[in-house]
């Protein structure tokens, strides 16, 4: 019995070559269909761990203002 | 004079320019020669900084002379890898569309090491882009593959190729790599060098390609744990053009090596070579004369999908205009024509989950970690492959990494120093990972 596609894979995959197939060979697109398959299957390692609502980006953003220094708590320091 | 100052650790070299023995400009020279004949064999260089070389090396001698000694960096040459910018040479990442590019200021890194005194004899070759864009092969630079030193057959590993083959063929004391996920390590295993990935933050980007902005670190190779402790203090410290540099004050201090804490992941070793394994066994056998080891368990959590997904997605964010113009095209690996394309089907929500995720990484490793003085782990899965072969990557999935994984991810510091020869006659490695702002401690573990 043929597998049956996943269809995750098929969306993604037809926005790349949507988008970027005019520059691709067949055997590159091939090989990006299977690339777009690891990175759903990395994507589901991910999904399948719970968070809590705390648990915040690991990327610090600050509030920018020109005239602020480290030292008085503005800028973009980390 | 030549055979005595070849493989002479800086501090070896330090110690006789300091006592006029020997001529920063001498020195110069005799690496300048080595690096113009030797480094076109290796692949190893992209361009041979002799006037600035010469000039900074006649400076060191003058205030050397004058008794104005800067410390152990002064009068000593060293290569960097050709992403850090420098006003009077092109700077290339590696790759061919980037090949004519010039800045017009020095990278932050550059000028420290010049405030140190130290002596700029090359720009070392590199992957394209720093390996950035998916690499399965050595041939991955418009300079060539990079050569190893200690067999002409094989590759030094990436992407601080240059870095790595230009101090194990002794065109330079030291050199400055990047890693972003294993290019330091893998050069300095390969190579039979000690390579130190600093504390992410402990050093300035400023002036560097930017491959992932939240990942990227830079540190030096050279022939000793011991010297690259002296290295990064030249190059650590804070810096306005750099927002993620840390004001934290770091100084290289020395420890007895004795009383360690060594923690080891309990399947560390698995998909290793049989000789690496057999090696990392003989290391832990010394390590056990100068401290404790304990096997650990990491959390279960997806270590490597999460860094492997904020790499991934910022390297083609870092490039998205090379890859939409299709310039992609002019890239020397046939598979960095095409593998970004990929990346932009990695959905957001997945990249964010993947960021949310890294907090949750970062603070289970310490937990774990702040524990012991080191984990230690195998440097390289296996000793350096060969130049026409395709390799194993943790970055392309189709290696197991978890320690570099979680090093990396969560931008703790480790360094590799080799620990024997596997079975090609090529080095194996050992590499000690340490809480973050940890380096001393995974350097005095390190050092011989």
């Amino acid at each position: 019995m043929p597998e049956t596609p996943n269809l995750e894979v098929v969306t993604l995959f037809a926005l790349v070559a949507n988008r970027y197939g005019d520059r691709l060979t067949a055997e590159q697109l091939d090989e990006i269909k299977k690339m777009v398959e690891g990175q759903v299957e990395m994507a589901r390692a991910l999904r399948a761990v719970r968070l809590d609502n705390a648990d915040e980006p690991a990327q610090d953003f600050r509030p920018y203002r020109s005239d602020s220094s480290p030292e008085s708590g503005g800028g973009a320091q980390p | 004079m030549s055979a005595d100052l070849l493989f002479k650790p800086v501090r070896e070299l330090a110690a006789l320019v300091r006592a006029r023995k020997l001529s920063p400009v001498e020195l110069a020279e005799f690496h300048l020669g080595r690096l113009e004949r030797l480094g076109p064999k290796y692949n190893a260089v992209v361009t041979v900084t002799r006037e600035r070389a010469l000039s900074q090396a006649r400076r060191a001698e003058g205030e050397i002379a004058a008794g104005r000694y800067r410390g152990v960096l002064h009068g000593i040459p060293y290569g960097a890898k050709d992403l850090l910018a420098t006003a009077d040479a092109p700077t290339t990442w590696g790759a061919a569309p980037y090949r004519d590019q010039r800045f017009d200021f020095d990278a932050t890194v550059i000028r420290k090491l010049e405030d140190a005194g130290a002596v700029l004899c090359a720009k070392l070759a590199m992957i394209e882009l720093a390996g950035g864009m998916g690499y399965r092969q050595p041939t991955a630079s418009f300079t060539g593959p990079c050569i190893n030193p200690w067999d002409t057959g094989v590759w030094t590993g990436g992407s601080s190729s240059g870095s790595g083959a230009a101090v194990a063929a002794g065109l330079v004391p030291f050199a400055i790599g990047s890693e972003t996920w294993g290019s330091i390590l893998s050069p300095a295993g390969y190579c039979g060098l000690a390579g130190l990935r600093p504390t992410y933050g402990r050093v300035s980007r400023h002036g560097a390609m930017a491959l992932c902005w939240t990942l990227d670190k830079l540190g030096p190779l050279a022939l000793t744990a011991d010297d690259c402790g002296l290295v990064l203090e030249a190059i650590a410290g804070p810096d306005a053009a750099d927002p993620t540099a840390s004001e934290r004050p770091y100084r290289y201090e020395t420890a007895e090596r004795r009383g360690f804490r060594f923690g080891l992941i309990s399947d560390v070793t698995d998909g290793c070579e049989e000789a690496v394994v057999e090696n990392f066994r003989r290391s832990l056998a010394e390590l056990g004369e100068i401290g404790t080891i304990e096997e650990v368990k990491l959390p279960d959590l997806p270590y490597e999908q999460i860094t492997r997904i904020i790499l991934q997605v910022e390297a083609v964010s870092a490039f998205e205009d090379l890859i939409g113009s299709g310039r992609i095209a002019e890239l020397t690996a046939p598979e960095d024509h095409f593998t970004p394309y990929a990346r932009e089907a990695i959905l957001a929500h997945d990249y964010l989950k993947a960021v949310r995720l890294r907090g949750v990484m970062a603070r289970e490793v310490d937990r774990v970690i702040s524990r012991y003085d080191a984990r230690v782990a195998p440097g390289r899965i296996n000793e350096a492959p060969r130049l026409g072969q395709e390799f194993r990557s943790a970055i392309r999935s189709t290696a197991k990494d978890v320690m570099g994984a979680a090093g990396n991810g969560a931008g703790l510091p480790a360094v590799c120093v080799p620990n024997g020869v596997g079975a090609r006659g090529l080095p194996t490695s050992l590499q000690f990972m340490g809480r973050a702002w940890e380096e001393n401690r995974v350097l005095d573990a390190a050092r011989t």
